[in-house]
């Protein structure tokens, strides 16, 4: 917490900006800002404030500047890397209230909202005119527009049609300092300037705060299609999918699950899946009805040439929904086994996926942990998931060191230590590894070009 | 500043919850969305998640019990349970809201609106006593059947007819007006032990497989007796027909909304058995908010009108939207609400327990 003399008139100067109201500062309700998503990670905020407009942003950003006092953005708080935890105290700065879609345009297939919009309500305002926003987060029902644009949020269609980065066209930003800026707008073609609206897409809120969105939309696709199919060994699936993309389609999905995932799933769920397959690869693609069918066809026929011991196409929307049953329920499953749940998202190479997943394993009896990994097979992006037993107390440590092993070879690979998660608090320390030391140092200079006074989310990303 | 300890040392428990149950919760935020205090103050802190992280500060010691947010989220709470369904990783949310309130409204604590009801329905004969001018089903020289009904201790007096109709219904249905109340009242009111020694007194006086007319009282009796034995009338009555087919389509046919329960809906899973039940006497309208607790909340409406109130607006708005004939119910608690907040609007809607709308359409 902030210095007794600075935070005693805080609450009364939050509430000239925004309205009494509109602040909190009791302790019960500073201990539910005090996390997000991500497990162990907490720090207890001084204030919470929730602004109504662009320029009661700016009135809470001025005052943080003059007070010397850090300000944390939250959306939903449904992020996996502490992004929104505030370790440093200072006010957390909640947009939900921000939550207008202000136009879906089919015409022109942009859609503008605030920030506190939640994703699922966009994509289903762009639905009811025939669009699709593509981007789809596990979280999306619950996750923010804006907190998805800050962290740049993936989701199971990345392979297809890209990650949120993709679809902003344009912002409107409020600086660290208090002034309002608008970056990129309608346009798809716009180079005015350094491309700061893809600059402030990851930021993690420690560059501004984003406080209106114009988002690309594009037609919504006639219908979709899934599948699914066992292989022995990962490796068979990982080669299957390399077989997919060589041979000119490009599926809307393509999850896997491991071993371990498909018995917890299994347990779980009982839905019948095989136990003894070494691993599930679960295949899906969207567009015209003829063209979904040939390239079904087309997937299968690759998993069989490389070893897959069953092949399944679903015949009706029921038999799709049990197909994606399977990777839905595998959070859910692996998270009942223990009562804590480390998600984590390495990704490497789609060619190398084989080779990581068996490394993971490998640290997970070494380390004797339970790690499950299911992914997206598509992208590289992969999922391994500890859950520990509480009881268990040197469960945590073992953990960390395993992931320090997991996100070294990650790099090693060409990977990167996060895919969609976010550097946030518990990666900032493997950051250096994979960036190096002089392109850290130009992420803390731009860093401090855009926050002098380094109020905005202090501690994560350009620290 | 404070600088970051991770992870946070965690102090001993004190007993409040049962570690399982408080240890369920990944923390991802699914809840929020379905949370109806979280949609009206738009605020993490009276959301589940939210709720969850100030349960367990109380249990860690990080906020004592008298902490004023806590006392107010854990009494502004409709405890309609909605996060359940939703939820990945499978919390037991009414179940650590019945701790919260055991442990937080023990003797001086407890809203004191709701004193007199839990005095009122705390003894069979008291319940008994409290029915005697009304013509509900039960007969007190009636000995239990195989398959009993719930007489429920408001509702044989507030709402005498729902037993009746569901005797017209099924005959084979035993009624013996010596029955208390199922407990669910003071199982969510802070009163946790009384409220489990409730349903287990209910379950001797009635041997065999018991029917509610109340969600509610369902959900309740099911937790401690099992959902082997304890049926709510919807699912009973839909398994005793089987699907039965509907009544022609006509002009005439009423528009019939349906207010879910939500404890049979989010506790018991029931949801598709009492809309099956009302295609058969009419059209069948599903109003946006159908799932969404209605405010009534047992006594809810009663320890915290305003709020109540103000879950009520949006059902009432889509009724009005729907210009329902009826709104069928399936629990006591959301026959009072919606019948006042129908008035209240002077909607041409009628409220009808949905055993009242069978019967009345046979």
């Amino acid at each position: 917490m902030a210095a007794t003399a600075t935070l005693s008139g805080l609450r009364g100067r939050l509430e000239e900006v925004v309205g009494s109201e509109h602040v909190r500062t009791d302790v019960g309700a500073l201990v539910t800002f005090s996390t997000d998503a991500t497990p162990l990670e907490r720090g207890r905020p001084d204030a919470v404030v929730f602004p109504a407009s662009a320029e009661e942003v700016a009135g809470v950003l001025r005052l943080a500047n003059e007070l010397g006092v850090p300000v944390v953005p939250r959306g939903s708080g449904t992020n996996l890397s502490a992004g929104t935890v505030p370790h440093r105290g200072g006010i957390v700065l909640v947009l939900t209230r921000m939550n207008k879609v202000k136009e879906i345009s089919d015409a022109e297939l942009v859609a503008v909202c605030e920030p506190g919009v939640r994703t699922l309500e966009l994509a289903q305002a762009a639905a009811a005119k025939g669009l699709l926003f593509p981007p789809d987060p596990g979280s999306q029902s619950t996750a923010t527009i804006g907190g998805n644009v800050a962290e740049c949020a993936g989701g199971l269609r990345a392979l297809k049609y890209g990650v949120t980065r993709d679809y902003v066209l344009g912002v409107q930003a409020v600086l660290a300092t208090g002034e309002i800026i608008r970056s990129g707008g309608r346009l798809v073609k716009d180079v005015a300037g350094y491309d700061l609206r893809r600059l402030l897409c990851g930021s993690e809120g420690t560059l501004a705060v984003m406080t209106e969105l114009t988002l690309r939309l594009v037609p919504a696709p006639e219908s979709s299609g899934y599948g699914m199919a066992y292989f022995p060994d990962l490796a068979d699936a990982a080669r299957a999918v390399s077989r997919v993309l060589a041979s000119g389609v490009l599926p809307v999905t393509l999850e896997f699950l491991d071993r371990v995932c498909i018995g917890a799933v299994e347990d779980y769920a009982q839905i019948g899946l095989d136990t003894s397959a070494g691993a599930l690869l679960i295949f899906g693609q969207d567009g015209n009805p003829a063209v979904i069918e040939r390239d079904l066809e087309r997937i299968a026929q690759a998993c069989a040439t490389e070893g897959a011991t069953s092949v399944r196409i679903a015949e009706s929307p029921e038999a799709a929904s049990e197909v994606l049953e399977a990777r839905r329920a595998a959070l859910p499953a692996l998270s009942r086994l223990e009562p804590l749940t480390l998600l984590e998202d390495a990704t490497v190479p789609r060619s190398r996926i084989a080779e990581m997943v068996d490394f993971i394993q490998e640290v997970a009896e070494r380390h004797q942990l339970k790690i499950g990994t299911f992914g997206h097979a598509g992208d590289g992006n992969l999922h391994p998931t500890a859950v520990l037993d509480s009881a268990d107390e040197g469960a945590v440590d073992r953990a960390r060191a395993a992931f320090d092993e997991i996100f070294a070879r990650a790099i090693e690979l060409d990977g990167t230590i996060t895919g969609e998660h976010g550097i946030g608090i518990p990666k900032l320390r493997y950051l250096e590894r994979q960036l190096g030391a002089e392109q850290m140092a130009l992420l803390r200079r731009i860093k401090a070009a855009f926050d002098p006074n380094g109020i905005l989310n202090p501690g994560k990303l350009g620290s | 500043m404070t600088i970051a300890i991770t992870p946070e040392k965690v102090p001993e428990a004190r007993g409040v919850f049962t570690p399982e149950l408080l240890d369920r919760c990944i923390s991802c935020g699914f809840c929020l969305p379905a949370c109806p205090t979280y949609a009206l103050t738009g605020v993490e802190t009276s959301s589940p998640r939210g709720r969850i992280n100030l349960m367990r500060a109380l249990e860690t010691g990080v906020l004592p019990d008298d902490d004023p947010t806590i006392s107010e989220e854990a009494s502004f709470c409709l405890g309609c349970r909605a996060c359940e369904p939703v939820c990945p990783a499978g919390v037991q949310y009414g179940e650590l809201l019945e701790e919260w309130r055991d442990h937080l409204w023990n003797g001086r604590r407890r809203p004191f609106k709701v004193r007199p009801l839990l005095w009122a329905v705390n003894s069979p004969r008291r319940v008994r006593s409290m029915g005697i001018v009304r013509r509900h089903a039960g007969r007190g020289s009636e000995a239990p059947g195989s398959v009993n009904l719930m007489l429920g201790c408001f509702e044989r007096v507030l709402y005498p007819r729902v037993s009746r109709a569901a005797r017209e219904l099924a005959a084979e249905l035993a009624a013996p007006s010596a029955q208390g109340c199922c407990g669910a009242l003071h199982a969510h009111n802070g009163e946790l032990a009384r409220g489990k020694q409730l349903a287990k007194e209910l379950g001797e006086a009635l041997p065999g497989t018991i029917v509610a007319t109340s969600g509610g009282c369902a959900a309740h009796l099911a937790g401690v007796l099992g959902s082997d034995r304890v049926k709510e009338f919807s699912q009973w009555l839909f398994a005793r027909d089987g699907a039965a087919a509907a009544k022609p389509p006509a002009d005439d046919r009423p528009r019939i909304g349906l207010q879910d329960s939500c404890h049979l809906r989010n506790g018991l899973g029931v949801w598709r058995e009492p809309r099956e039940l009302i295609a058969r006497v009419g059209e069948y309208v599903e109003l946006p908010s159908a799932a969404v607790c209605c405010g009534g909340a047992g006594s809810y409406a009663i320890v915290r009108p305003k709020d109540s109130a103000r879950v009520l607006d949006q059902h009432l708005d889509e009724i009005a939207d729907a210009d329902l004939d009826v709104i069928a119910v399936v629990n006591a608690g959301c026959y009072r609400q919606l019948q006042q907040g129908v008035k209240r609007r002077k909607l041409r809607t009628r409220v009808v327990h949905l055993a009242e709308l069978l019967a009345g359409e046979k």
